[in-house]
């Protein structure tokens, strides 16, 4: 059954390809020099400029995490390039948008317009590091929502900026945080008021595209009080044979009653089947349910990167909050998976649930890390977490490492964690029912996943159940 | 080894090793050197060392401990509340050093060795020479090295080919004295078939703050089967910080029994590597602490070859402002298929100040196996408490039932009923009390 499973995993990576478009880089190398010129290009106000330089001070003091299950050489942070911008052009409706742009979305199967019109999402292209077109803006500004670049909000919308960047995810919360606090370049910015439910589903297309220019978004989300919406992100990079390093940084806030759903697609690209190349994932998510009864659920899909480390969290501060983590990390070949989450119980009565699916085939080391903590006065306090792996092939690796951490006696906690692999009995089962095996694994493994992939919008549940058919194709026989 | 980066409060803890006499073998001398230039090198673990990160080792570094030489006097009478009836054979110590006239050996069967370390050095020297200090790995643990360079009292226990004791062969530690280190030592052999039960018991008179460190390495052969059962018991103001090393050859059983109550602050290490094929391991903890106490268990489950499967459930109960760590960790090597391994971490928190952190921990490899690990923290089941008060039981007598039958659960497993019988009324004791 090896067999069909190999030539399931060794599909090539269909969405490597370069745009040839002029684009304006930064020289290599980060000093205070390189910052202050990333925010002059940016006419950033002084409080900004201050945050990042605060920030980059910070992160001089401080070394690489070594805990990570993941091996990697040394990153050179000189040898990386901290600023591209496609070359300045006046963009103001979708058509004057760069054709050559609009084609590579094509080619992703990111039609804007057919999205934008059928799908009602509003998408917010980012292509590498400014925000080229943001659509149906004006749609979700007449119920006062604000949909844009962090640039933007930056300029247009500075009092929130102050007031809630760096509030979730502190300048100096880990290396590759403050890393990105001094060098981000852009990202997402999306406010709903108090009482307003965003009509679509708000979505982000990331992609990387010039050679050696690191990727630094910063995002960050607000619901206000009884505010509520749900934001997709999605990634694919195009393939090059150095390294990349992406740092992003996603801090979401939620104030009473409010509700943020956000999903993760990503598929970058993970290098080649020895493990050259690929881009190393390196990303602090975190959300704060600051008010009561708020939520936030993070769902992710993961299947890309060479490197992945990732922990969206959740820290349950208002009283009756909600936090709620869902995830699938697939690794193949030499792809190495370090990804899980952090509940932080503060607030009485707050619920947490982790659900979490790891799938490792080829070569591949594919750890859950997780920690959910209950402080001493979360009263009530309740965790469930599910943490499942499947290896495929007997060369890879599934790690689990939760941490428990609990000092209220009032709190639940339950975890539970189980290895399996696709039985023969199973696929015998499907074969006696004139089912291929191919197509048997594919239903086991969505199967295996089903209880992240409800959790999807509909048009991500459709692409990543897609995603994972395509990354295992011919992978089990 | 350069004395000058020697870490102070280890210095002071190997300013004994000096005194030590000559060990009988040449080889054991060089094991003893060895781990003491290992011991120099390396520093007290603080809460920043991962295998540390929730035990604070600052209570025991603002006291000194060294090793005597002469035991305190204790009468059979001191200890009579400890005796195992059913023991074959019982050695007892007293602050780490042997006391014949509280001992005694009873009918050994044929091929059954029980022998104080250092005249079984001297009779079976190659025996022990490719288990001493082999089997522990102190590389990076301070307290193994510790207790390997200042080896000396201890015991050698060896099962014969196809030997058999039904009866369990009772090791007793006494602690006695305040600032007093014991170093102790067991090596149990089991060779092909053999069949044995060990009970390594660390007890305290009077409510001292001593040190235990103790280091204990069982192999177990072929077919043989050993238990394992550890007991501490210590004075509510002692530091115990104990380590096991197994080896399991092919088909090889081992069954452990690990329970704590006692001490300050307490860690016990236990690591089983399966060696062979088919081997089988039970690994059975309960820690019920309260008070100030803190109780760290880590154990190490090393599946590395095929057909292995193991059992782990490993529960604590904390009261007062206890703090109970668990860290149980099963690794499963590339090649170790069918390997069936589970393992369960149950803690109950009884007071508001009570804290658990737990952390099971699967490494998998190997793709045709089953393994799962589980971990609830909570307090007692509301369900439960209310059908024991529709019964007519008041709160306080349910909620001492459940929480004796949460720990009974792993006390019962254990096949020694005069023992059963101790622990079993400490635990009923200790929950009347509030735990």
């Amino acid at each position: 059954m090896s067999s069909v499973l190999d030539t399931l995993v060794s599909q090539p990576y269909k969405h490597g390809f370069v745009t040839d478009i002029e684009s304006e880089t930064a020289p290599k190398g980060l000093n205070e020099d390189i910052i202050r010129m990333i925010s002059a290009k940016k006419k950033e106000p002084e409080w900004l400029l201050d945050f990042r330089l605060k920030a980059y001070r910070h992160w001089l003091t401080m070394t690489e995490p070594q805990w990570p299950n993941v091996h990697y050489p040394k990153i050179d942070f000189q040898a990386i390039s901290y600023y591209a911008a496609p070359k300045p052009k006046k963009k103001l409706s979708m058509d004057e948008v760069d054709p050559e742009l609009l084609r590579t979305f094509e080619k992703l199967g990111v039609p804007m317009h057919e999205r934008a019109a059928l799908a009602g999402v509003a998408v917010d292209v980012i292509f590498d590091s400014v925000s080229v077109t943001t659509t149906y803006k004006e749609k979700l500004a007449e119920v006062g929502i604000i949909f844009c670049s962090i640039s933007e909000a930056v300029h247009n919308h500075p009092e929130l900026v102050r007031q809630y960047m760096g509030s979730v995810v502190p300048a100096g919360d880990n290396y590759y945080a403050a890393l990105n606090s001094a060098v981000f370049t852009d990202g997402s910015f999306c406010f709903i008021p108090k009482g307003v439910k965003c009509p679509m589903d708000l979505s982000t297309y990331f992609r990387i595209n010039t050679q050696d220019s690191g990727q630094f978004e910063r995002t960050l989300i607000i619901a206000e009080e009884g505010a509520q919406v749900s934001y997709l992100e999605g990634c694919t990079a195009p393939q090059f044979d150095t390294n990349q390093l992406h740092a992003a940084v996603v801090e979401l806030v939620a104030l009473d009653d409010a509700d943020i759903k956000y999903s993760t697609v990503q598929n970058w690209y993970a290098g080649d089947e020895k493990g050259v190349g690929g881009i190393y994932n390196f990303v602090t998510k975190r959300g704060l349910c600051k008010g009561r009864n708020s939520k936030i659920s993070w769902t992710q899909v993961e299947t890309g990167s060479a490197i992945t480390w990732k922990y969206p969290s959740c820290v349950l501060l208002g009283e009756n909050s909600i936090g709620e983590f869902y995830s699938v990390a697939l690794t193949n070949h030499k792809q190495q998976a370090d990804t899980g989450t952090k509940m932080i119980h503060v607030g009485k009565n707050t619920r947490s649930t982790i659900i979490s699916k790891g799938i490792s085939a080829g070569y591949s080391n594919n750890s859950y890390r997780g920690l959910v903590k209950i402080g001493p006065h979360a009263e009530g306090a309740r965790n469930f977490s599910q943490c499942d792996s499947m290896l495929i092939g007997s060369k890879c690796g599934a790690n689990t490492f939760p941490y428990i951490q609990v000092q209220n006696p009032t709190a639940k906690v339950e975890h539970e964690a189980t290895t399996s692999k696709i039985g023969e009995d199973q696929l015998f089962y499907f074969q006696s029912r004139g089912i291929p095996t191919e197509e048997a694994v594919s239903m086991i493994i969505n199967g295996f996943c089903k209880d992240v992939f409800q959790q999807l919008p509909m048009e991500f549940a459709v692409e990543a159940t897609k995603l994972l058919g395509l990354k295992l194709e011919g992978s089990v026989g | 080894m350069s004395t000058t980066t020697t870490h102070p409060y280890v210095a002071a803890l190997l300013a004994g090793t000096a005194a030590l006499p000559q060990s009988p073998a040449a080889w054991l001398d060089a094991r003893r050197a060895a781990a003491l230039e290992r011991a120099n090198a390396l520093a007290v673990p603080t809460t920043r060392d991962e295998e540390w990160r929730f035990t604070d080792l600052t209570p025991l570094t603002r006291l000194q401990f060294q090793p005597v030489t002469t035991a305190s006097t204790v009468s059979a009478a001191d200890i009579a509340a400890y005796a195992v009836s059913e023991a074959a054979v019982r050695l007892v110590f007293v602050d780490g050093i042997h006391v014949p006239a509280l001992s005694h050996a009873g009918f050994l069967p044929a091929g059954i060795t029980v022998e104080l370390l250092a005249s079984a050095l001297k009779k079976h020297g190659a025996l022990i020479e490719p288990y001493l200090a082999q089997l522990v790995k102190n590389d990076n643990d301070l307290f193994a090295a510790l207790n390997t360079a200042f080896l000396q009292h201890g015991v050698f226990i060896h099962a014969a080919k196809n030997a058999a004791l039904q009866a369990p062969i009772h090791l007793l530690f006494v602690a006695t004295r305040k600032g007093v280190a014991a170093y102790p030592r067991c090596l149990v052999v089991a060779d092909a078939g053999s069949e044995i039960t060990v009970i390594e018991d660390y007890v305290a008179l009077g409510d001292e703050a001593g040190l235990t460190n103790a280091v204990t390495e069982i192999a177990v052969a072929a077919n043989a089967s050993v238990r394992h059962i550890k007991l501490q018991r210590e004075s509510s103001q002692a530091f115990h910080i104990g380590s096991s090393a197994v080896t399991l050859a092919k088909d090889a059983r081992y069954l452990s029994h690990a329970v704590s109550f006692g001490a300050r602050l307490s860690r016990n290490n236990l690591s089983v590597t399966q060696m062979g094929e088919g081997a089988h391991a039970q690994i059975d903890g309960l820690a019920l602490i309260g008070g100030r106490q803190l109780a760290d268990t880590h154990t190490l489950m090393d599946h590395t070859q095929p057909n292995g499967t193991c059992e782990q459930s490993h529960k604590t109960i904390v009261g007062g402002a206890g703090h109970a760590v668990f860290n149980g960790k099963v690794f499963v090597h590339q090649g170790a298929q069918l390997t069936n391994s589970s393992q369960q971490s149950r803690n109950l928190l009884l007071s508001d100040k009570a804290r658990v952190d737990t952390k099971p921990q699967l490494e998998i490899f190997a793709d045709d196996v089953k393994c799962a690990h589980g971990a609830t923290v909570g307090q007692l089941d509301a369900d439960h408490l209310f059908y024991l008060k529709s019964r007519g039981l008041p709160e306080a007598q349910a909620r001492n039932l459940l929480t004796y039958a949460f720990g009974a659960e792993i006390i019962d497993r254990i096949p020694v009923p005069s023992l059963v019988a101790q622990l079993e009324q400490y635990v009923m004791a200790r929950t009347e009390a509030g735990a």
